[in-house]
């Protein structure tokens, strides 16, 4: 075993309510959700027609508009945050490469997807049964791969070192961060992206979510008035489904000394991941949130520390029914009494549900929360649920100093994954 | 090469091979498929799955008489996307193959690690095609929950209640190599007692082929599929496309030992580069490629001159090939004349996420029997591709050490280092 240490020393992120760092924070602990209805195809056939959009993203600011016109938006949007990631990491280069002052063969990503290049798929498939095979895109098919985006990336900034996509449904973006960290553990590489990518919004999503009764009513529950923020509304009572989103993260993972050695202050260290299957159903979470609690448990070993020790958990918190239910009794089972003084907020009540790219969004929350000593709320908390009685942090965001910080990531299969965060202290 | 070699290995958790499972278009089970590799047969025929006469490719290399219900339970084959029924069958039979019991006392040790390049992409084109025909109200419920690519490495550990890690990851045509490489880690590392890694791949499409064709990748050579495939010869024309899955049972020295497993050979080590070059074209300096091979044997504490043959990527495709075979001779320099260098590939196809794993298991293979499968359809040398290719006949030969080299679109790299286990 090594005792190489794994810190963060960039982030950035484009999510459904802000492009950037600091936008999304102002926003997030404003309460504002990002949740609206959609924009970006005609959604009047369908019943439940509202999404987290990221508004106002132009790919060609961040990329050769030739290059961004073959990729899928899930492409553009890696390329955005991780731009942003290397900046703040102080890791770019004059040329838009990396900087030439570290290692590139050293420095890699693992970027997580849930679908990849659904939107590219469907628009090649739909050219197909309209007009004949022989009309169907060159490019369609290296660019719609769940690997697209981590190729792209490492293309457009010169990125040599290990590459992999990871699919594991919403539980995605926890095992990108989890995976990149052990890569750097491993002494594979001095630096990688943990990083999560998605963009889910294309008719047949819908409609299969829609197929599922997997979607949240745009409906505020007091008053039975339309309204697209009211339909993520985590662990309240009324409660009745997910929001899809889009968007991506990416954190810039480091290994200590090479951080410090090149004059880098580390924003905070990864410390823990943890990785489990429920073994048990394609669609319904484990009973008791099971698998979630070794994930969990795991977390708190590979760190070394004890449940106590942990101020706060970024909750998968998707607004179903039941994953709120089981992710409250596990975070009970695991952690005892200690339940009771943790602070438990779902980011998902303003973003919606970024699927492969929500992890990686939580965990952004979670070194946030840990620099700023700032929490934010689970908003359209109104009606608590007499079975889940965890502190939410509703509606406000809350001031409080966060050492450690916990990010739960589950998806559809049985994938769970769960991450740590710590203050970085020398 | 300026950096430290890795530390030792600890030997009890050295990752060993101790059972194999496949499902390819040359046989369903590993002792047909391996007699067919070695006889030089083809997989390779004009394509049944769907209508392909409006394309202007009409082969494939597809896997024959599968039939789900001899591995799965009816209701739950049906809700199973065929990649992930195809890993499924795969695991099933590499689990039976080493013995392994899975039982309470273990399930929460064991991991799943089945990549995929496209997983569920049939279940899209199905999901579409009703939506844009008959309507949102008719699609799937199933369709989601089976499209996702990380159902196949979620069904082996539902079907097996297998309750550690399971992780699907993707790199395009390197994802099944990246598999073993994941698998050793995890194993070196204690995450695991044993590791269920593999890949697995099926998606003979009107829309993927459609695309394939499109970007010129696909040999046009419908009037004679048998011969489409031919990996470093002077007339290949693009790759075939395959599906397959192939799955192994990895665990670590010790707990094979303690249970008296048979140890078939070791998963010595493995490296994982970029080449930071283009979407779908390799880099033609080979330089991520090279960078791979000599990342993976040092990470084996291996010598480059300590290995005797080389499962390539192999596609096919004029540029591939080309750039694989300068990468090689630049990683191995002067040893690269001695190598045994051979593609699966001319009789499978490329099955794109499957085909690390396939590839990882044919050297395997090679170790265990003494016996290297050859590269079929070599009629005419190409003078940019000129190492020994094990042309069109199996050869008797010890393999100690080989390589699996995977490449995959966007310039990912993976390559795993397989050895023989002395204990």
């Amino acid at each position: 075993m090594t005792d190489r240490r794994v810190v963060v020393t960039g982030m950035g992120i484009v999510s459904p309510v802000g492009i950037g760092s600091e936008a999304t924070w102002d926003a997030l602990t404003a309460g504002r959700s990002g949740i609206a209805d959609i924009t970006l195809f005609d959604s009047a056939a369908f019943e439940i027609h509202v999404a987290g959009e990221v508004k106002g993203f132009d790919a060609s600011e961040f990329m050769d508009p030739k290059d961004a016109r073959r990729h899928d938006r899930n492409t553009h949007f890696a390329v955005a945050a991780t731009g942003e990631a290397l900046r703040d990491a102080g890791l770019m280069g004059d040329n838009g490469l990396v900087s030439g002052d570290v290692d590139a063969d050293r420095f890699g990503m693992v970027f997580g997807t849930g679908i990849g290049g659904i939107g590219l798929m469907l628009e090649g498939h739909k050219i197909l049964l309209e007009r004949g095979p022989r009309r169907v895109s060159p490019f369609m098919l290296p660019h719609m791969l769940p690997d697209s985006a981590s190729g792209q990336v490492a293309i457009q900034y010169g990125l040599r070192g290990p590459n992999m996509a990871v699919v594991s449904a919403c539980a995605t973006g926890g095992h990108a961060i989890g995976e990149a960290m052990e890569a750097i553990v491993r002494d594979q590489a001095n630096i990688m992206l943990g990083a999560g990518t998605e963009a889910p919004l294309v008719p047949l999503a819908f409609a299969g979510f829609g197929q599922m009764r997997a979607l949240g009513t745009p409906k505020d529950p007091d008053s039975g008035e339309y309204s697209a923020p009211m339909a993520s509304r985590p662990f309240d009572a009324t409660r009745d489904g997910f929001v899809v989103a889009e968007g991506s993260a990416v954190l810039v993972l480091e290994e200590l000394s090479h951080a410090l050695a090149r004059g880098v202050g580390p924003i905070a260290e990864v410390i823990g991941y943890g990785s489990s299957a429920d073994a048990y159903d394609m669609a319904a979470p484990a009973e008791r949130g099971e698998g979630n609690q070794r994930a969990m448990r795991a977390a708190l070993a590979r760190a070394g520390i004890s449940p106590e020790a942990v101020d706060y958990i970024n909750a998968h918190g998707t607004s179903t029914p039941l994953n709120d239910r089981y992710e409250t009794m596990a975070i009970r089972e695991v952690f005892g009494d200690h339940a009771d003084r943790l602070a438990v907020s779902s980011t998902k009540s303003m973003t919606g549900h970024a699927m492969g790219a929500a992890g990686a969004i939580e965990a952004y929350v979670c070194v946030r929360a840990i620099t700023t000593s700032c929490i934010p709320p689970t908003i359209n908390y109104r009606h608590p649920d007499p079975e889940l009685t965890l502190d939410y942090v509703p509606n406000q965001a809350r001031a409080a100093k966060v050492n450690v910080a916990l990010s739960n990531s589950m998806g559809l299969g049985g994938h769970n994954s769960s991450v740590i965060f710590r203050r970085y202290e020398n | 090469m300026t950096r430290r070699p890795p530390p030792p290995r600890d030997p009890a958790r050295r990752a060993v091979v101790t059972g194999l499972g496949a499902i390819t278009p040359i046989g369903n089970d590993v002792a047909t498929f391996w007699a067919n590799l070695l006889a030089g047969v083809s997989g390779v025929g004009p394509i049944t799955q769907f209508d392909a006469s409006a394309e202007e490719v009409r082969i494939a290399a597809e896997v024959k008489d599968f039939e789900p219900r001899d591995w799965i339970e009816f209701k739950q084959a049906r809700r199973m996307s065929r990649f992930a029924q195809l890993a499924v069958a795969a695991a099933r039979q590499a689990i039976d193959d080493s013995g392994l019991e899975i039982g309470d006392h273990n399930r929460d040790d064991i991991a799943v690690v089945v990549n995929t390049g496209g997983g569920g992409i049939g279940e899209v084109a199905i999901g579409q095609q009703t939506f844009l025909e008959q309507g949102g109200r008719r699609v799937s419920p199933f369709m989601v929950p089976m499209l996702s690519p990380s159902m196949a490495a979620a069904q082996i550990s539902i079907q097996n209640r297998i309750r550690g890690p399971v992780i699907t990851s993707v790199a395009a045509c390197a994802s099944g190599v990246q598999a073993f490489i994941e698998a050793q880690r995890m194993i070196e590392h204690g995450d695991v007692d044993v590791v269920i890694a593999g890949g697995t791949e099926s998606a003979i499409l009107p829309v993927a082929f459609a695309a394939l064709s499109n970007m010129g990748a696909l040999s046009k050579r419908n009037h004679e599929p048998e011969k489409a495939s031919r990996p470093f010869e002077a007339d290949r024309d693009g790759f075939v496309f395959g599906e397959a899955a192939a799955v192994m049972v990895v665990e670590s020295a010790q707990h094979a030992v303690t249970r008296g497993a048979t140890i078939l050979g070791e998963i010595a080590g493995g490296a994982l580069t970029g080449d930071a070059f283009h979407i779908s074209a390799p880099d033609p300096s080979g330089y991520g490629a090279t960078l791979a091979m000599q990342r993976a044997l040092r990470d084996a504490h291996f010598e480059m001159e300590s290995v005797d043959y080389v499962v390539a990527h192999g596609t096919s495709t004029p540029l591939n090939d080309a750039t694989e075979t300068r990468a090689i001779r630049a990683a191995f320099g002067a040893h690269a004349d001695r190598l045994a260098v051979s593609s699966n590939k001319s009789m499978i196809g490329h099955t794109l996420g499957a085909a690390g794993a396939v590839s990882g298991m044919v050297a395997i293979l090679a170790i265990r029997d003494g016996i290297v499968p050859p590269t079929i359809n070599y009629e005419a040398p190409d003078p940019a591709c000129d190492l020994d290719y094990v042309p069109n006949i199996s050869r008797h030969m010890s393999v100690n050490v080989a390589i699996a080299n995977g490449f995959g679109f966007g310039g990912q790299n993976a390559v795993s280092v397989l050895s023989r286990y002395a204990g």
